[in-house]
């Protein structure tokens, strides 16, 4: 225990001169006396805990560190999934999957048009179609008859303009589509039909 | 200058290299020398060359002897500098471009008269005849009267239709014929009805698929 010399609550009180005390009270009392002003000069209202507060949002991370923590850390999520719903997004996924690709990703150009070939073929193994808009090439536009009819038939997408064609049946029959109202003379001794394609945007 | 003699000179050798790749393989090989310089003959006049490799290429998938593939490509070069002929002769400054080329010997291969093509030729002056010759050689192609059908198709474009709108009024002729009408009855009733002629039914609905020209393939053509 450290009792304070009375004279320094004296002094500090002001009843008695700071002058009168000896040197040593005297550095004593001018020290508690500036600690004193220190505390005075503190602002009101800011408690410690506003000040440590302030200090922790100087030091806080920007919204864009913020977010682009939050979207690298790993965040823990409970699933609750009903059967049923799973089923159907997985049956959804499956007809998605199963779709005709040609159908789905088909984006018309400005210059293109839909072309249908139809015809009649009963008996035939396979028809195709081929003309200036494949190069006359065998093997690029089937033909098809699902339902077994005899009648065969193509929805393709062609450049619009006129094009000259032909069917050919079971990879060696060169026929000219007879519905098509449009002939010309091939030059070799036989007749192309013609088809005008009219460009779907036009 | 020197820039385009110099592209000249390289795309000249390319646009032959590439006409003789697309032609190998698929045109019987004593036909190709012949068929590429007809091809060159054509590009120096100004021509569209794509009818004349096309040309060939049918002949090589029909299995046509060389002979007679060159003599067709002969007699389309021949039929592309009378389209061309006709053009000027038409009204369209020189050079006709090859587009307008094609279109025109396309329809006197459909058989339409020269003077009924050049007639079209000037009601539309520097304007795409594709529609409005086919349009005409629809109505040709079913025993109608070519100057007749002609004037009913340039009615329709002085009325404003234009493109495959002409298409329509051919198809709705035909209707009119087809629902009984004689053919000057038809003409009479779409001419009273342009410029709003019905619009021509559109391909059904199907799976459909996309058309390529297989230029990158080099398989030999199946025989028959």
């Amino acid at each position: 225990m450290n009792p304070i010399d009375p004279r320094i609550h004296q002094a500090l009180d002001g009843e008695i001169p700071r002058e009168a005390l000896p040197p040593e009270l005297r550095r004593v009392v001018e020290r508690l006396a500036s600690a004193a002003a220190l505390l005075a000069a503190t602002p009101e209202g800011r408690s410690v805990a506003d000040r440590v507060l302030a200090r922790l949002r100087r030091h806080a991370r920007s919204p864009v560190r913020r977010l682009a923590r939050w979207l690298t850390a790993p965040h823990p999520v409970t699933l609750r999934i009903r059967p049923v719903w799973s089923l159907a997004l997985a049956a959804t996924l499956v007809l998605l999957t199963l779709l005709p690709e040609e159908r789905s990703a088909l984006v018309l150009g400005e210059h293109e048009g839909i072309a249908q070939f139809v015809a009649r073929f009963p008996g035939a193994h396979s028809v195709q179609v081929v003309g200036s808009f494949n190069d006359w090439r065998t093997g690029t536009i089937p033909l098809e008859d699902r339902d077994g009819d005899g009648v065969w038939r193509a929805v393709v997408v062609l450049p619009a303009g006129a094009h000259e064609y032909m069917f050919v049946v079971d990879d060696e029959r060169w026929v000219p589509d007879y519905s098509a109202n449009r002939f010309v003379q091939d030059d070799f001794g036989r007749e192309n039909s013609v088809l005008i394609v009219r460009p779907v945007k036009g | 200058m020197r820039v385009a003699l110099l592209l000249a000179c390289v795309a000249a050798p390319l646009a032959g290299q590439s006409v003789r790749s697309r032609l190998e393989g698929r045109v019987p090989a004593a036909a190709i020398p012949v068929v590429d310089s007809l091809v060159r003959v054509a590009g120096r006049e100004g021509l569209p060359t794509e009818p004349l490799v096309g040309k060939a290429l049918e002949g090589g998938a029909k299995h046509v002897v060389p002979a007679l593939i060159v003599r067709a490509v002969e007699a389309r070069l021949d039929q592309l500098r009378n389209a061309r002929a006709l053009l000027l002769r038409g009204g369209d400054a020189p050079p006709a471009t090859p587009a307008e080329v094609a279109t025109v010997s396309g329809a006197l291969r459909r058989g339409l008269p020269p003077p009924v093509v050049e007639r079209v030729v000037g009601a539309l002056p520097s304007e795409p005849r594709e529609s409005a010759l086919h349009a005409i050689a629809d109505l040709v192609a079913h025993r109608l009267d070519a100057d007749s059908s002609a004037s009913l198709v340039i009615d329709a474009i002085h009325a404003g239709l234009r493109g495959g709108r002409l298409l329509d009024v051919s198809h709705a002729v035909l209707e009119e014929q087809q629902r009984g009408r004689t053919w000057a009855e038809s003409f009479a009733r779409v001419r009273d009805e342009l410029p709003d002629v019905p619009p021509a039914p559109k391909p059904g609905e199907g799976t459909v698929q996309r058309a390529r020209r297989p230029s990158s393939v080099s398989k030999a053509p199946t025989p028959p």
